[in-house]
This record gives structure tokens, sequence and C-alpha cells, in this order.
């Protein structure tokens, strides 16, 4: 198959590959630009393992082709802890133990950071139905919600919310 | 062993191994970049059963980027086979090739291996190869198995029965001819599988000049996979590294050596070039392992008040294909167990596991899970049946304190466990009157409640006398080394698996414990065979006592030493006078209290690697121990799990309400794994009661190749769980350990399916077989409601 140029944009970075354009996102992330934190579960769209987010939306990685990207900024698990900090999504997984084998990790801290962008405040079910698009073998999800909720209370209190 | 005071084990606090897993850092098989590594990929049969007449690859060898296609009968000359031939009464000896060479006996089953220089262009490939089956009826059932005039799935045996074992102890039959009433129940389990988010995969490197091959692949028990692969390979062991690196999840089947790596492996090795592979996950769920797909039954003979007399036990194992477990592995331990808490002295079983053109079968997370509902659906058989409450029945024939130890009927032997504790505490904690008049209040108002009760006794940890008793070649004993370094840091290793349970901090506190340090200044290193001791791996919740307790015993005779060397440093004469804190030597004074010295780890650490002059007479130079230990033949843990739902009569749903555990897994290396270990567990069982379902067609076609297809539980299905605590310490374990993180599965299956039936008993019906879907429940209730 002939291979097709593209400029890939991953956190910030411009990535210029050549690349077939069947090649699907999750593996041109990982392969080309070696980027290995987006892991993929099951290549069909279900698990969430290889969520990234475009233009900060989450999407599926392993759904789209990296041609289609072009234009697109793409950012991956990599560039969220900033400085070696990791963000509140990422510290309440870790003091709540939110996590085990930490296969499922990167697709669930980049589904939160941006579903609380957009809710700030969620209710246990709003948290259990966004979480319900990444399958995690291992926890239960029980302290990933405690997670998520104990997120959304800190990013709240530093953003100088203060409940009614 | 009498352990007061700890200072570092059971308490709570978060992982070490986080910051790589939360960043994207962690390294995973996948993860690991090799260069100029080929890419395996596999042609596998869309046939349940067939014979192999030719593989024609030449069209398949054009394609670009192809470097190499094996087939079964090249890998036969490179490779041995496995044979599976333990002496265990019952039990046929089977072989099994590398790859198959005349025939194929699952739909999924591999036939050819293409490499080509990247994963696109193998599965190109894999498409050009054309095999020529004639195709052969298939046994798609296990009873269909048993059938005289079965196909055979392997030709070597007599039938399809791989194993079949009896046992009886006491007189059940002549209990049955006293007896009140002969209850008898069924239960049938689903076929799941495992689905460890991360499939699986490998990577092989060839070094010729070396003639060493060192193998990366997520294992959960590293060392006992390369003594596997080396004699497969016809290979020295000291000729073969396996490294294991972060594991995306194993729950049973990243154990064993899998033909597919074998494959990979020898390939590397012929074409002197590294080779990778990452299943897929179609792959994942049609052929790599299987598990569970049982038919039990109970006959309890029974007095008027509920109390068991005698108890029949009969299971039906379909283990699927390929052994690469010996049949007896799973359903014998179902049969063994069954009793659990109860007293039941007169009792027989009947075992029979039988092979089908199905994936084979793995031990998965409880490989023994159905036990609990089997004996806890028993128990509910009885009260129904007698009109009694389900509490009043367990109460009069669980085990109290007074019986422990108590020799079952099966001859193991139950001791330090709490099942009667752990069922009132959890009565009290789910108010069960309460929930009664909840319950009936509802009904009144059509909607309908239940609530299951599971009381389990989950065998843990088993060490080298069980596998000699149970005729299993192999050990259950452990190895750890601890190297405290010039700096004072430490270094630690055992051989388990390092399959997602946070082992580097439990393990870490361990170590802590027995020296004397802050956890924080030990790394615990796994899963690298060059590194780690041979150890029996990560399985059967045999970490922590098996793991923490060799790493324990190991740290003690570090102390010891450090403690002789700070003796000679203070000038005092007897070192038990000393002890370690947080890397500080303190002395205890006439009064009894510690006071610290000016003597630290890190200075005793320089003098035993700088300064050997300096240690006490006949002393070796150095800070490093190893230790193995073999644990007790069994431990036990034990839980009663609580389990609330509602279902919808008009559609069949259930929704999951409070969900309540108590527990008595003895002494914590640390509460935050454990209750971890409790979540994922629960989960888990829930998962597989009410959704997950591996699918075959009545030729053999698998029908759940998708997670659209095979469900697991997400997030919005399933509860908060809630756990009370009950520890007691084991006595002959370092520390009090017991083991756990598979009782979960056992009770919650139990608890789910209790449940519904207690909710489901204004209709009498009884659901007996899983998953509990809205389609299943519907076909109970349909012209009842």
């Amino acid at each position: 198959m002939n291979k097709v140029a593209l400029t890939l944009r991953v956190n910030g970075v411009s990535h210029d590959l050549l690349i077939e354009p069947r090649k699907l996102l999750s593996d041109a992330v990982r392969e080309d630009c070696r980027l290995t934190g987006t892991h993929v579960g099951c290549e069909h769209g279900v698990c969430g393992a290889c969520t990234v987010l475009v233009d900060g939306r989450p999407v599926r990685a392993c759904l789209c082709f990296a041609v289609q990207m072009a234009g697109h900024e793409i950012t991956t698990i990599e560039a969220v802890a900033q400085d070696g900090q990791l963000s509140p999504v990422q510290q309440a997984l870790h003091e709540e133990h939110g996590l085990q084998c930490g296969f499922c990790t990167p697709g669930i801290v980049m589904t939160f950071e941006a579903f609380l962008k957009e809710n700030p405040n969620p209710s246990e079910e709003q948290i259990r139905d966004a979480l319900s698009g990444n399958l995690c073998r291992c926890t239960g999800y029980h302290n990933i919600v405690a997670a998520i909720k104990k997120a959304a209370t800190q990013m709240q209190e530093s953003a100088g919310y203060v409940a009614p | 062993m009498s352990h007061p005071e700890f200072h570092y084990i059971g308490k709570a606090g978060p992982r070490k191994e986080d910051y790589r897993f939360l960043t994207g850092h962690g390294l995973y098989v996948d993860d690991i970049e090799v260069p100029g590594a080929l890419h395996a990929c596999f042609v596998r049969s869309p046939h349940a059963r067939a014979r192999i007449a030719a593989i024609d690859i030449d069209a398949a060898k054009q394609m670009p980027g192809v470097v190499s296609i094996v087939t079964g009968r090249e890998l036969s000359a490179w490779t041995d086979k496995l044979r599976m031939a333990p002496p265990i009464e019952g039990l046929h000896p089977v072989e099994m090739t590398t790859l198959p060479v005349d025939s194929v006996r699952f739909q999924g089953d591999p036939v050819a291996c293409i490499v080509a220089t990247d994963r696109y262009l193998a599965e190109d490939a894999a498409e050009q190869v054309m095999v020529d089956y004639e195709t052969l009826d298939a046994v798609t059932d296990m009873w269909q198995a048993l059938e005289p005039n079965a196909p055979k799935v392997d030709e070597s045996l007599a039938s399809n029965l791989i194993l079949h074992q009896s046992y009886v102890h006491g007189d059940p039959a002549g209990r049955k001819r006293e007896a009140h009433r002969v209850i008898e129940s069924t239960f049938s389990q689903n076929r799941q599988t495992h689905t460890p988010i991360e499939t699986r995969g490998c990577i092989a490197l060839w070094d010729e000049g070396r003639q060493h091959l060192t193998f990366h692949v997520g294992c959960q028990a590293p060392h006992p996979y390369r003594t596997q692969l080396a004699m497969r390979l016809r290979l020295p062991e000291t000729q073969v590294t396996v490294i294991s690196p972060d594991v995306g999840g194993g729950f049973g089947q990243k154990i064993t050596l899998y033909r597919e790596e074998l494959t990979v492996a020898a390939l590397a090795r012929h074409l002197k070039r590294p080779v990778r592979w990452r299943e897929d996950r179609l792959e994942n769920l049609t052929a790599s392992s299987h598990a569970r797909e049982d038919f039990c039954r109970t006959r309890a003979a029974v007095d008027a008040q509920g109390r068991i007399l005698g108890l029949e036990f009969e299971i039906l194992e379909d283990f699927g294909a390929y052994c690469f477990y010996p049949g007896n592995y799973l359903a014998r331990g179902v049969a063994t167990g069954l009793t659990g808490p109860y007293k039941v002295q007169d009792y027989a079983f009947d075992v029979k596991v039988v092979l089908t053109n199905k994936v084979g079968n793995a031990p998965m997370r409880a490989p023994t899970s159905v036990t609990s509902w089997v004996m806890e659906g028993t128990m509910d058989a009885i009260a129904r049946e007698l009109g009694r409450d389900p509490v009043h029945v367990r109460r009069l024939n669980m085990l109290t304190a007074a019986d422990f130890p108590y020799t079952t009927a099966a001859k193991e032997v139950l001791a330090d466990i709490t099942p009667r504790e752990t069922l009132e505490a959890g009565l009290a904690a789910v108010d069960y009157a309460g929930f009664r008049t909840r319950q009936a209040e509802a009904r009144r108002a059509g909607r309908y409640l239940g609530l299951g009760i599971c009381v389990i006794v989950e065998p843990t940890t088993a060490g080298s006398k069980f596998y000699k008793a149970a005729g299993i070649p192999g050990s259950g004993h452990e190895a750890a080394w601890v190297r405290i370094e010039p700096s004072g840091v430490i270094n630690a290793s055992v051989g388990l698996g390092p399959t997602g349970q946070g082992y580097e901090t439990a393990m870490a506190n361990a170590v802590a414990e027995g020296l004397g340090v802050s956890p924080q200044h030990i790394r615990i290193q796994l899963g690298h065979t060059d590194v780690a001791p041979y150890g029996m791996g990560s399985r059967g919740s045999r970490g922590g006592t098996a793991g923490g307790g060799t790493l324990y015993l190991c740290a003690l005779d570090a102390r010891k030493k450090v403690l002789e060397i700070a003796a000679t440093m203070l000038g005092v004469a007897d070192f038990t006078s000393l002890r370690l804190l947080d890397g500080r030597v303190e002395r205890r004074e006439a009064a009894g209290e510690w006071n610290p010295t000016h003597v630290e780890l890190t200075d005793v650490a320089r003098i035993a690697y700088l300064d050997p002059q300096a240690l006490p007479d006949d002393m070796s130079p150095g800070l490093e121990f190893h230790k193995t230990y073999d644990p007790p033949p069994r431990t036990y843990s034990n839980a009663t799990h609580f389990c609330e739902v509602e279902v919808d009569a008009a559609t069949g749903g259930i929704h999951l309400g409070r969900y309540l555990v108590a527990e008595d897994c003895g002494t914590l290396l640390s509460p935050t794994i454990v209750e971890g270990q409790q979540h994922g567990a629960i989960a888990m069982g829930l998962s597989g009661a009410l959704f997950e379902h591996v699918e075959y067609d009545e030729t053999g076609q698998n029908l759940s190749g998708s997670f659209a297809d095979y469900l697991i539980a997400t997030a919005h299905e399933l509860p908060s769980f809630e756990i009370l605590s009950m520890h007691t310490p084991n006595r002959s374990t370092p520390l009090g350990l017991k083991g756990m993180a598979e009782g979960g599965v056992m009770g919650a299956i139990g608890a789910i399916t209790g449940a519904v039936n207690d909710a489901l008993a204004p209709f009498a019906v009884v659901a007996n077989r899983h998953p509990l879907t809205p389609m299943y429940i519907r076909e109970l209730l349909r012209g009842k409601t």
C-alpha cells in the first residue's frame, strides 16, 4: 500500500510521518511518535484504553486513521502531568487506589481530563455513566469513582469555587 | 506466631508503582522497542474440527514484507511436544504439538505463522495462506461429549472423558435412607474467559553469539514458564532468560507457555532475528484460554430441621480441546472444597471432565469459583424446601470456633477461620430483620427485592505438602533475596510475577517489617529470571503468604546480621537488646524502653562492604541474603458476602443494590492493596454471573468474538462495595498471613444468585444457570407474572 506524508500534531509537537493511510491513530501514536502510554485493548472501540484527546475531546484512537488527524491537535497521557507533577485526576487516582495493573489507566485519565472540564461538579451517577466507556478488569471501578469525585472537589476548590 | 505490634505492615497508603502507570510510562510488552523486530501473525482455523489436507503458502510468501511462514510441521522439528501426564488417578495422558500438524480442534486453532516486517503486512499475508480443510463433526457441548458415538476431540484417547474421579467418606448412601428429605439442586456455570485488558504478547530475541534466548512476555510465573520454554526448545535453562515487564492483568491467563509464544521463540532462533507478537482481542476471546463451564448437582440428605446428614456432589466440566493443565486441576478442587464452612462428614463426590471442540480451559481467578454458589445454593434450597429461614439453615450446619482445627470429609484441615463470626457481623450490618420487613412491604407494592448470602472458605496458599498429597508434580514454596546496598538502601526480589496487584507496595512492606526500614527505601524487583530467585509465581492467592512470608523471613535474617554488626560497633554483648527502626539502631534500656543509638543502617552497610575487617570475627562481608520458605499444606481465608437486588419482573432486569462483605483474610501486608483485590474479585464474580458468556453455536463457531458480544460489567452496572474487616491471624504462617484475592469471585457468584432467587421466591421459580440475563429471568417468569 502506498504511504502518504502526514504531519501529526501530538502534545504540541509536530511529527512528520510517512505512513499507510490505513494506519490507525493508536498505532501511529505508539509506533511512529513513540508515545506508548496510549494502550490498545480491543481495537474495536469498546474498552476505551486507547482514549486520547483530539482538539480537547476524548476519542478512541483505535477507531480513527492517523491521516484523518491532519490539522488537529492530539493530546496523549504523556502530556497530562506537568514537570513530573500529577494532574488532580492522576493524583486522586493515586491517593484513592484507583488503578491496579495500570493498563486501562491512561484511557481513564484522558476521559476524565475532558469530562471534568465540562462537568465540574458531577454526581456519582454521571461519573459512573462516563466511566462506563472504559473497561477495567482489576478495580471493580469503586475506587476510580471515588477518585474522580475527589478530583472534582479539589479542582473546584483550587478554582476558588465555594460549594453552595 | 504472635506479633502484637507492627511498624510497617497493615497501614493504608498509596502504592509505589503508580507514578509510571498514571503518566503513561509503564512498560508493558508491547511498549518495548526492539529495533528491527519482525511481527508474527497466526493463521487460524475457521472450523471447529477438521483435518488439514494441505497448506498452500506460495501466494502468501510473495506478499510484501513477508520474511517467513511456518506450519506445525516445521515447528515439530524445532521444538518438543507438551506431554501432560501427571500420575493422577483417573486422568488420561495427552500430548500437544507446538502447532497442529494433521488436524484442528477448535475455531481459532493456529495452523501457520507468518513473520513479516510489520503487523499490517503480516495480517495481509495471513489472508493469502490457503488451507485445505476436510471438515468433521464437532463436539460442542459436554453432554454430547459423553455420548458413546461422539466424535473424539483427541484421537489418541478412548473417549472424550479426560478425567473421572470419585470419592466417598462416611456413609452418604446410608444417610440418604435415614433422611427426612433428600433435596436435589443443580447449577450450570457459563463458559467465561479471563480478558485481561492487555492481551497476550511476547518478544523473542535470539543472541546467536551466546546461543541465548531473551524472551519478554507478560507472565504470572516467570521461572516455571522459563523451565517450560527451555525444555520445549531443547535449550538448557542457562540459555533462556524470561523477562516479564509490567503486566496488564493476568487472572490466570498468563501462567503457562502458550503455543503462539513457543512458535515466536522458535522462529526468532531459527531466523536469528527478533520476532514479536501481540494478540488482538478477537484472538484473545476466541483462541487464548477459557474457563469455568460446568454442571453441578448436589443431593443433600437432611433432617426436618434442615441439618445436613449426608451430601452427594457431581460435577461435569467442559475443558475445551487442549489440556494446558491437568484435567483434574479445577473440578477436583470444587469437589474437595465444597463443604466449606459446614459440618458434613458423610460426603461423596464424582468428578468428570470432558474434552470438546472449544478453546482449552485455564484457571481463572478463583479456579474453583462455583464452589460457594453450589454449597450456598444448596443451603437456600434446603431452606426453601423445608420452609425455613436460610440463615437458620446456615447456622444449624456451620462450624463454630470450638470445631477448629476441623478435618473435612475431603481430608483438608480447616484452622484459624471465622465463618460464623463473619456471618453474624454481616447480618447485623445489613440489618437482616429490617431487610425482610422492607422486602415484604415492597412485594405488596409489586416490587421484588432479594438478599443473597454467601459464606465462603477460600483456599489460598498451597505448600508442597498439598501438591504431594494431590499427586501434582510441583511445589508451593517460594524464594526471595534481600540485599542491603553499601549506601543502606535495599533491593529485594521474590519469584512472583508482576501482574498488577501492587506487589511492589505490599512486598516492600513485608521487607520493611522484617528489617526495620521504611518501605520508601526498599525496591522490589520482579519478573526477570536472571534477577529474581526461582519461585512459583503469582497464582492461587499465594502472593501474600508465600511471597510476602518468604521476603519477611529473609529480611529477618538480614536484620539479625545488621544487629550483630551494630552490637560490635556499640560494644554491646547481646544483639537481641538492639532493634532496627526506620533505619536506626535502638537499644532497650533496663526499664524496657527503646532509645536511639548513634549507629544507623548506613554505618553498618558501609562497614559490611567497605571495611570487613571491622566486622565481628568469622563474619562474612556484605549484606546479601537468600531464603526459601515452604508454607503450610493449605491456608484459608473466609468471608460472608451479602448482595441486595431488585428484579424487574416485567423486563427480567436485575438492579444491584447494597453489596457488603465481612471478611477475615489474616494479617494484611497492605490494607489498601487488599481492599483493591476485594473490589476487583467481587466485580469479576458479579460480571461473570450476570453478563459474561462465551457462546458457541452447534457447529462450534464462537459467537462471542468482540467486547460487544462478550460483555464485561462496566461502572454503570456495578455497585459500590462495603467491607467489614474482621481479620484474625493464621497461627502457622509468618506474620499471621493467610492470602486472599480470589474469594471475592466465589462470594459474589453465590450472593448475586441467592439474591435473585430470593427476589423471585413469590413466583416459585429458581434460577440455576448463568449468566442471569434478562432473557433468562423472563424465561423463568413467563406465564407467572
